[in-house]
């Protein structure tokens, strides 16, 4: 956490951010990016030099909760990880006043390709390397989408065989980014995994057959119970994992992300069901989350990163 | 009491990592290798062992941590209690022998208890000189003690009880019972409940032990026969009593044992060095399912280490826990099921020619397989847990609303 907050604490930030939020949710990229910035989000961890308010993590988690349950469908996280990463360099001041955009390739490139959730008409990007990573510019590379997860934010391979590169992370800034990331995805889909339990709740709560409410049945009542068991492990796991371990070291991240995604998964699937035929509808808008959630999982390789983890534990066992 | 120091620094000079440091050390130098699961000398500790170093454990102060000084206790904070618990978490010990005592009569004697009472029985739970069974559950009271029937009515200044317990774990080596009674009928449902510390030796007492699952003779029935105890073996008013234990165990559930996911944690790794100490056995964790079911746990170990962290920060806070605890006790126990699903799959490749420390692994985890059905049906099973969340933390409504 930064030694400078001003007394503030991280949920009432998040309350403070909502409206933002709201306002830009639906907005073009761009205009979202400046409705963001001129509310603080995007500079929230970026130093103030670069136009940031200095906050620690902690503060981007909440954030990432709230544009989560507002389904914020803008690569808000990416900005505020990149605007505290390239601190000090132009790049960051602008992506923190909203005038840049920029999107992260978590897997990095294969066979000189490049996995993107949304790229958003974005003007630099992040890939990934075996030392570090690589930002490069966005223009004048090919875009292929696979638009039949997500048509309204097409899933992207972009082809940065001929990319431009102009700035770089070692491995050790990626490796705080990487963490960084896990956490902050990790809140974005167990805040759509709390939206998803409120709605739930409420038509649950209002939805009359047989002479009463749908909450009524136990049946019922055990999936709603069951989906805040999961929400409050999620927090209580990603809070933790940005929290420095007893000897001061940082903790692995990517248990807590993986649990977290796990958990969204199911709160959504069971939210899409509980709400019956409605649930399977455009209109009702839960499918907004599970397309985003499913997106965060592949774009982090949510498969091999668990058995990547599994891997890590039984060799130091 | 006075509590016999084995450390030259008093336990409340000492900083949190003073105090990690001792824990952690004195369990390395004290813990035989017998007592620990994981180990090819471990053998199953006679009464008397457990006792014995159960004793030892709250002398070195890694028990009664929160518990006032005038009681035997070390006067320490939350914060304490969860350093020694992640620490006797990250050791295969034994379940501690006197639960019932330390984790449920000793906390609702302190809150309902009389001066005597607290000054009789409170230290002597801690040393483990009386041990403790609960006598709660009935056969027709189990999640709903509403229906309880073993009554005490006011006998020549004391009481006279009769009726039936069950489920009473630890009843044939208990010295006293926690026991809940009705003082009217059935029709009063929760009025009228009355706690006493009942001691076994009453006449009209008889224990009839029920074997396990896992082949152990771990709990039994408990018949109460015109049992005549004085007004002083009550605990609390009539009400009184129920009302604070009810209070009482809302924090203990979020308390009690918070070694779990650090205990949660070792078991893995025991599993997962008993299976890697032979080259063919090994070769089952390559497996790209087994190494996602690693996974997933490893992920709930992490939920589970933050919640409990989470929960002893908010108590410090002075913050209510409410039903907090279901949702640990809820997610431990189907996590901490499943886990032992995996590992008696994994131990089932373990032959007789096997490495000793596997086959030692394959024991352990058949047992803990066994054992761990019990772990969604006792201290409120998964249902009634559901049921809470549902109730008290989301508040669904049941009927229309008006």
């Amino acid at each position: 956490m930064s030694s400078d907050d001003h007394g503030l604490l991280p949920a009432e930030l998040a309350e403070a951010a909502r409206p933002a939020i709201a306002e830009a949710r639906g907005k073009p990229a761009r205009d979202a990016a400046r409705i963001l910035a001129e509310a603080g989000l995007t500079g929230v961890c970026a130093q103030e030099d670069d136009g940031g308010m200095a906050l620690g993590l902690s503060f981007a988690l909440a954030i990432a909760e709230e544009a989560g349950a507002g389904q914020l469908r803008f690569p808000l996280l990416d900005q505020i990880l990149l605007a505290q990463a390239f601190a000090g360099q132009d790049i960051a001041g602008r992506i923190a006043a909203g005038e840049a955009l920029g999107v992260i390739g978590w897997e990095g490139a294969r066979d000189g390709l490049l996995r993107l959730s949304d790229d958003c008409d974005c003007d630099v990007v992040l890939v990934p390397t075996g030392q570090g990573a690589d930002l490069i510019e966005r223009a004048g590379l090919t875009a292929t989408p696979t638009p039949l997860l997500d048509p309204d934010a097409p899933q992207i391979w972009l082809d940065v065989g001929a990319a431009r590169k102009i700035g770089s992370l070692s491995g050790e800034q990626m490796a705080d980014l990487r963490r960084a990331g896990e956490a902050l995805y990790g809140g974005f889909v167990t805040g759509a995994a709390a939206n998803a339990l409120a709605l739930s709740s409420d038509y649950l709560a209002a939805r009359v057959q047989f002479g009463r409410p749908l909450s009524s049945k136990q049946a019922v009542r055990h999936h709603l119970a069951r989906m805040k068991l999961l929400l409050e492990m999620s927090r209580a796991a990603l809070a933790r994992s940005l929290a420095r371990d007893e000897l001061g070291n940082p903790r692995d991240t990517r248990p807590a992300f993986l649990g977290a995604v796990g958990n969204a998964i199911w709160t959504l699937e069971k939210a899409i069901h509980l709400h019956g035929g409605m649930g399977f509808t455009w209109e009702v808008p839960l499918h907004y989350s599970l397309r985003d959630i499913r997106k965060i999982e592949t774009a982090f390789g949510a498969g091999r990163l668990a058995r990547q983890v599994a891997q890590d534990f039984i060799r130091a066992a | 009491m006075t509590v016999q120091p084995v450390f030259t620094k008093s336990l409340q000079a000492m900083a949190p990592a003073e105090y990690r440091l001792h824990a952690r050390s004195w369990l390395a130098a004290n813990l035989p290798a017998h007592m620990r699961a994981d180990s090819t000398d471990w053998r199953a500790p006679a009464l008397e062992e457990s006792v014995s170093w159960e004793a030892r454990m709250y002398r070195a102060g890694l028990a009664g941590m929160t518990w006032p000084v005038e009681y035997g206790g070390h006067g320490l904070t939350l914060r304490e209690h969860l350093i020694a618990n992640k620490e006797i978490g990250a050791v295969m010990m034994p379940e501690s022998a006197g639960s019932v005592g330390k984790e449920l009569a000793g906390p609702i004697i302190m809150a309902v208890g009389t001066e005597d009472q607290k000054q009789a029985f409170l230290p002597r739970i801690l040393t483990l000189e009386d041990m403790w069974c609960q006598g709660f559950s009935e056969p027709d009271a189990g999640s709903d003690l509403a229906r309880l029937r073993t009554r005490a009515v006011p006998h020549d200044g004391g009481w006279r009880i009769n009726g039936q317990k069950i489920w009473t774990s630890g009843a044939s080596k208990a010295d006293y019972c926690l026991l809940l009674t009705r003082t009217g009928t059935i029709e009063d449902r929760h009025k009228g409940m009355l706690m006493f510390a009942v001691p076994m030796s009453t006449p009209g007492i008889r224990v009839v032990p029920i074997k396990s699952i896992d082949g152990k003779v771990s709990f039994a029935e408990v018949f109460f026969d015109d049992v005549i105890v004085p007004d002083e073996a009550r605990l609390g008013a009539p009400d009184e009593g129920w009302d604070a234990a009810i209070r009482v165990l809302s924090i203990e559930r979020a308390t009690n044992r918070m070694y779990r996911p650090w205990r949660f944690e070792t078991e893995l790794r025991a599993l997962l060095r008993g299976l890697k100490s032979d080259p063919e056995l090994a070769v089952l964790l390559d497996d790209g399912a087994v190494r996602d079911r690693i996974g997933q746990v490893l992920g709930q170990i992490d939920a589970l280490k933050g919640f409990v962290e989470g929960s002893v920060e908010q108590l410090l806070d002075g913050a209510q826990i409410g039903a907090r605890g279901s949702l640990s006790k809820l997610y431990w126990s189907e996590c901490h099921q499943a886990f032992a699903g995996l590992a008696l799959d994994l131990v089932g490749h373990v032959t007789p020619r096997s490495s000793g420390l596997a086959q030692r692994i394959r024991d352990h985890f058949t047992t803990a397989y066994l054992f761990a059905r019990a772990e969604t049906i006792y201290a409120g099973t998964t249902e009634v847990q559901l049921d809470i969340i549902a109730q008290r933390i989301l508040k669904l409504p049941k009927d229309l609303q008006k």
